[in-house]
């Protein structure tokens, strides 16, 4: 089991010997189960970091946020961050040091296992509760975990709540860190890998149309899926016309020359555009921390668009992102051997 | 600023307006935005159709010009120099392929005359984006390496120094000369191949001009055209050139035999040898790997022995960065190799030769001193069997490709042997017989008709030994026989292959190879000496299997190319490169991986290109997935909209 | 009553009209050069393919693939040099994997696989690049309009 106090006490010791401008991790909400997203600079809030099954965020986003907000900062503190990883966040920081986005020694991973479990998907949860709200929720190991509501303490399996990311997560334990927490666990057993999406791309042809059309046509184009994506950090997305970056040295021509990939429309057609364009931007980047999906006011299933290509990426090219930030990006490299077939 | 384009859309006599309503193009673009000027004519290419382009530039203030006409490739060059006399800077003149793409394709008179106007606007909104360039002017270092030290490396290098330049000639082996020096006598003429060789080899040794590196292989090659810079690895010199009296004491001396390279195995020599008695530069040499040991030195006698103190066992590698311009890769051929011909026991049995130990056999300079004696027992042979196509034009199990000279040697081999050993039988099995060129055909006759030598059409399947023979099993075609023969001898013409150090070679000039493996050409039929990239020259065998009058002619051509880019002061390279738009590039160096020419690295954290370097490929662009690099000309912003013309929108 | 007899014929009058509308990307060096030489060669193929020439098939982003279908493409072709023979050594490579996930995408989300084609055609290969014209303009008419990605303009 990960102990909390570990992860304090480390933390205290960073802030302390001041070799940290800060701690990110996780305290308690007071707006519902999951934790928040926190960054300690006070000893004093030191013991309210916290670790169980309700971590659900993914903290490279608030590196990456952290980094825009530094950037316009006029003499910003350039001591490095340290950051609460589980897996799926410290394989998007991989994908970040790739990408040179970071620097490694900007940031003091502080790594967590999910030691064989994972977070919780409050969806699942409220549906097997039947409406009773919980406050507390860990994992317990051998794929239980314990839920506190108001009439007490309930062990569910984990299959019934744990999100479906990590269900089937091969890997729920840091690729990268200074320090570990937690014991590495290899053995799951909850799902096999892209169980979601193969089940997608199992179903005929007219089936699966339909299944996306039906998405698509509920997307209402609010973006929460891009803003809360760790990978989007562009300050202009070239698929949204509302976010072109109009700075003092934007000219006139620059704004004419603007191209308008994708109407702003939320026709299906556009939609489904919208979330293509998307997916192979993540192709080789996403990392399945599934935040989309969580996000998605209308419950899109977005994390099968990103999964289909991971799995393609996996068995064709054998790349898994967020591994090696070292190796070059999925689509700037290639190998001989590369399937072929598909090309007349 | 509003963009003033003007249309041209030709005719071609009846070529294109027999398909496409030319008018009707003309009409529909003219209501284009920014279409200003248009008008159709006959044959824009003439010259009244040049100027009327020239003229309406100066008339209209046309600052876009579109020509709906042929391909490209015939007649971009053409219509943007016209543009440029006009006073239009040339990129901003484009052409709509309405002929080769559409008129010529199509019979629908409507639907292709729909296409050509779609075409024609996606030319049109790219043009009203195109943006003046200036092609960048690049210095050029006046110095050629050739890498390939055979007839076609010399050939060149000589061609080259000769006007003028410097030239560094890099060679694998510890001389030069190549495999032509093993021939004996060369087809058709039956002139000694040394006797035209060796002068051209002393012609090397003494020109001033020329550098020959020996024992050296390019390892590294960075730059561009103009401007290469390359490293070459050279092994330790032992013996020195230049104290060496070819005295031979010290190979007396030496206690290790190894295998001469130069008769294909058929004899042997010391550890430190002279290739050959006309071996370039004329000096001993010591093979590293044979001896005994130089670290520490085991033996020792050969300096001992040597009076000139020529030898010197300290001698380290080394490696030598050199600028040059241009590069001429003249890499040649290996034969086929002989563990791939099991069906005809090359390898096992020691009388089943290849074409070039069969060729030290008749050479005077050769293991028998010019007497055709089979390996096994030094007798003569009476019974000489020739197999053509031996791993030639055999696309399932071999080769699929003709190996071009096989037929020609193949009668040259037979032809000597019957001078050779007037009383023995020289059979030849061929599939057909291809001898084209100057006095070959003559030439195979003769062998036929004046020297019986008899050819049986047919393949032969296998050679095996019994009781002493060998027998070889074939057809006939011709009398549709099955033919088993009692040989004394088997000679193979082996397929031709290139060079082992080709495929390096390649690797590290960044060049192509076509399916064979031999290297690429930029055009099959009009660029034959020049690799894609610029700058780097192809000649010889390495290029396809040839004879040594085309491989000559090659190298000249290749050397005639080096010196028409070399004897500009400055080099133009195509300005329609790479840009990057900083504001939007985050420095994740996917451009700087997916770049084929190294052309991008990150400078500040951003994308930076070197424009020389750059190609314009656009393989940066199609990976970068934030829009923050373009290619000037065929930016992501004109593709967007000739897509949209496309779509009739 | 008469909308209701006229519907089916109407819309069997559109499927045989039916032309699709096809942009084909080829590189410069050997797609554009092979559909050149087809046309050297006065080979015969259908005028629903409109091609723009892109200097190599690395250079085509997906952006372009999806903005064709969206402005109304019922089909998408890139065509490139066959591996080994890009002029630019490697920029095909790039265009395999990458066109590669385009089209599983594209398959993931039901849109019908035969709408986008990649292909080799080589400079020589003018018949070749007929041929696959052909095919894929049979194909997509068996396949009618694209409305997945269409924009509504």
């Amino acid at each position: 089991m990960v102990a909390i106090e570990d992860i304090r006490t480390r933390a205290r010791e960073l802030l302390e010997g001041g070799k940290v401008r800060a701690v990110l991790g996780f305290r308690r909400s007071s707006a519902g189960l999951l934790a928040e997203p926190t960054f300690v600079t006070e000893l004093n809030d030191v013991a309210s970091l916290v670790w169980d099954a309700t971590c659900v965020h993914n903290l490279a986003l608030y590196l990456v946020n952290e980094k825009k907000r530094q950037k316009a900062e006029r003499n910003p503190d350039t001591r490095p961050l340290a950051v609460i990883a589980k897996g799926c966040d410290s394989r998007a920081i991989n994908v970040l040091l790739q990408e040179n986005h970071i620097a490694r020694d900007e940031v003091v991973v502080l790594g967590v296992s999910c030691e064989g479990g994972g977070v919780i998907d409050v969806r699942k949860l409220a549906d097997v509760l039947r409406g009773k709200e919980a406050t507390a929720a860990a994992y317990e190991g051998l794929g239980s975990v314990k839920v506190t509501t108001a009439s007490g303490e309930a062990t569910l399996a984990a299959s019934d709540v744990l999100a479906d990311r990590c269900l089937e997560c091969a890997t729920a334990y840091p690729s990268v860190s200074d320090v570990l927490f937690g014991e590495k666990v290899d053995e799951r057993g909850f799902s096999s890998r892209f169980a979601a999406t193969k089940a997608v791309a199992a179903m005929t042809e007219e089936e699966r149309s339909a299944f996306w059309d039906g998405h698509f046509e509920r997307c209402i184009r609010c973006y929460a899926c891009r803003a809360v994506c760790p990978m989007c950090y562009c300050d202009e997305c070239v698929v949204d016309s509302t976010s072109f970056i109009v700075g003092p040295t934007t000219t006139a021509e620059e704004k004419a020359n603007r191209i308008r990939w994708i109407q702003r429309s939320t026709t299906p057609a556009d939609n489904a555009m919208y979330h293509m364009v998307r997916a192979m931007h993540l192709a080789g980047r996403c990392v399945d921390c599934a935040e989309c999906e969580r996000v998605c006011p209308v419950n899109i299933p977005l994390r099968l668009l990103n999964t289909s290509l991971e799995s393609e990426a996996l068995e064709m090219f054998e790349y898994t992102p967020g591994t090696d930030p070292a190796q070059p990006s999925l689509i700037s490299s290639f190998r001989d051997g590369d399937p072929n077939d598909f090309v007349r | 600023m509003t963009r003033r384009a003007g249309v041209f859309v030709c005719h071609c006599g009846t070529n294109i307006a027999a398909t496409v309503d030319v008018k009707n193009v003309v009409s529909e673009l003219a209501k284009d935005d920014g279409v200003v000027f248009s008008k159709d004519y006959v044959y824009m290419c003439s010259d009244p159709g040049q100027q009327s382009v020239i003229d309406a530039i100066k008339e209209n203030q046309l600052d876009s010009v579109v020509i709906s006409c042929c391909s490209p490739n015939l007649h971009e060059k053409t219509f943007r120099e016209a543009s440029s006399v006009g006073g239009l800077n040339p990129f901003q003149c484009e052409i709509a392929n309405i002929r080769e793409q559409c008129a010529w394709v199509h019979k629908d008179r409507a639907k292709a005359t729909e296409k050509a106007i779609k075409i024609t606007r996606s030319a049109v909104r790219r043009s009203l984006r195109d943006e003046s360039l200036t092609p960048l002017g690049v210095p050029v270092t006046r110095k050629v390496m050739v890498i390939g030290g055979g007839i076609a490396g010399i050939q060149c290098s000589l061609d080259l120094a000769n006007a003028g330049f410097d030239v560094v000639l890099v060679e694998k082996q510890a001389t030069i000369g190549g495999h032509m020096l093993q021939l004996s006598e060369t087809f058709p003429t039956l002139d000694c191949s040394q006797c035209i060789l060796s002068p051209k080899m002393v012609e090397v040794s003494k020109h001033p001009k020329i550098t020959l590196m020996v024992q050296s292989e390019v390892t590294s090659i960075s730059g561009f055209v103009g401007n290469f810079k390359v490293k070459v690895h050279s092994k330790a010199q032992y013996v020195d050139p230049e104290k060496c009296k070819i005295c031979d004491d010290c190979a007396a001396v030496c206690p290790v035999v190894a295998t001469n390279q130069y008769d294909v195995g058929l004899t042997g020599r010391r550890a430190i040898h002279i290739p050959f008695a006309q071996a370039i530069p004329a000096s001993y040499t010591l093979d590293e790997e044979a001896c005994l040991g130089l670290n520490p030195v085991v033996c020792g006698k050969c300096k001992k022995a040597c009076e000139a103190g020529a030898i010197d066992y300290d001698r380290k590698p080394t490696t030598t960065d050199i600028d040059v311009g241009a590069i001429v890769v003249a890499t040649g051929f290996d034969l086929y190799g002989k563990d791939k011909l099991g069906e005809y026991g090359h390898g096992r049995y020691p009388d089943v030769l290849d074409g070039l130990q069969f060729e030290r056999l008749c050479s005077a300079s050769g293991p028998t001193g010019g007497h055709v004696l089979r390996p096994s027992d030094q007798k003569e042979p009476k019974n000489v069997v020739f197999i053509q196509c031996s791993g030639s034009r055999d696309p399932e199990n071999h080769c699929a490709y003709c190996s071009k000279i096989c037929c020609m040697y193949t009668a040259k081999h037979a032809t000597l042997y019957k001078h050779h050993v007037p009383d023995g039988n020289a059979y030849v099995f061929y599939i057909d017989i291809r001898s084209g060129g100057k006095g070959y055909e003559e030439f195979v006759q003769r062998s036929m008709e004046r020297d019986g030598v008899m050819y049986l059409r047919g393949r032969a399947s296998k050679v095996y030994q019994s009781k002493g023979k060998l027998k070889v099993l074939g057809v006939d075609t011709l009398s549709g026989r099955n033919v088993e023969i009692d040989a004394d001898m088997v000679v193979l013409a082996q397929a031709m292959v290139p060079s082992k150090g080709t495929a390096e070679i390649a690797k590290t000039l960044k060049i192509g190879r076509d399916k064979d493996g031999f290297l690429a050409e930029a055009h099959p039929k009009l660029r034959p000496v020049e690799s894609v990239t610029g700058g780097i020259f192809l000649t010889g065998a390495a290029q396809s299997p040839k004879d040594i009058p085309e491989t000559v002619c090659q190298a000249s051509a290749a050397a005639a190319k080096v010196i028409q880019l070399l004897s500009k002061p400055e080099l133009e390279h195509n300005p329609a490169v790479a840009r990057v738009r900083e504001s939007h590039c985050t420095g994740c160096e996917m451009c700087v991986d997916a770049c084929p020419y190294e052309a991008i690295t990150l400078v500040n954290g951003k994308a930076h290109v070197n424009e020389v370097l750059c190609e314009g490929c656009g393989t940066c662009s199609g990976t970068c997935v934030r829009a923050a690099i373009d290619v000037k000309n065929v930016t992501q912003l004109q593709v967007f909209e000739m897509i949209s013309a496309c779509m009739g929108g | 009553m008469s909308e209701v007899l006229e519907a089916p014929v109407q819309a069997k009058k559109e499927a045989q009209e039916f032309e699709p509308k096809i942009v084909a990307f080829l590189c410069k060096w050997c797609s554009s050069a092979g559909s050149d030489l087809a046309g050297v060669s006065r080979l015969q193929y259908p005028p629903n393919a409109v091609p723009i020439q892109v200097m190599c098939s690395g250079s085509v982003s997906p952006l372009y693939i999806l903005s064709a279908f969206n402005k109304g493409a019922d089909g998408v072709l890139v065509s490139g040099c066959h591996p080994g023979d890009c002029h630019y050594l490697k920029g095909n490579f790039f265009a395999r994997r990458r066109i590669y996930l385009v089209q599983k995408l594209l398959k993931f989300i039901g849109l019908e696989s035969d709408r986008f084609r990649m292909s080799w055609v080589s400079a020589a290969e003018g018949t070749k690049y007929a041929q696959v014209v052909a095919d894929f303009v049979k194909d997509i008419k068996a396949l009618g309009p694209q409305r997945k990605l269409k924009a509504k303009n």
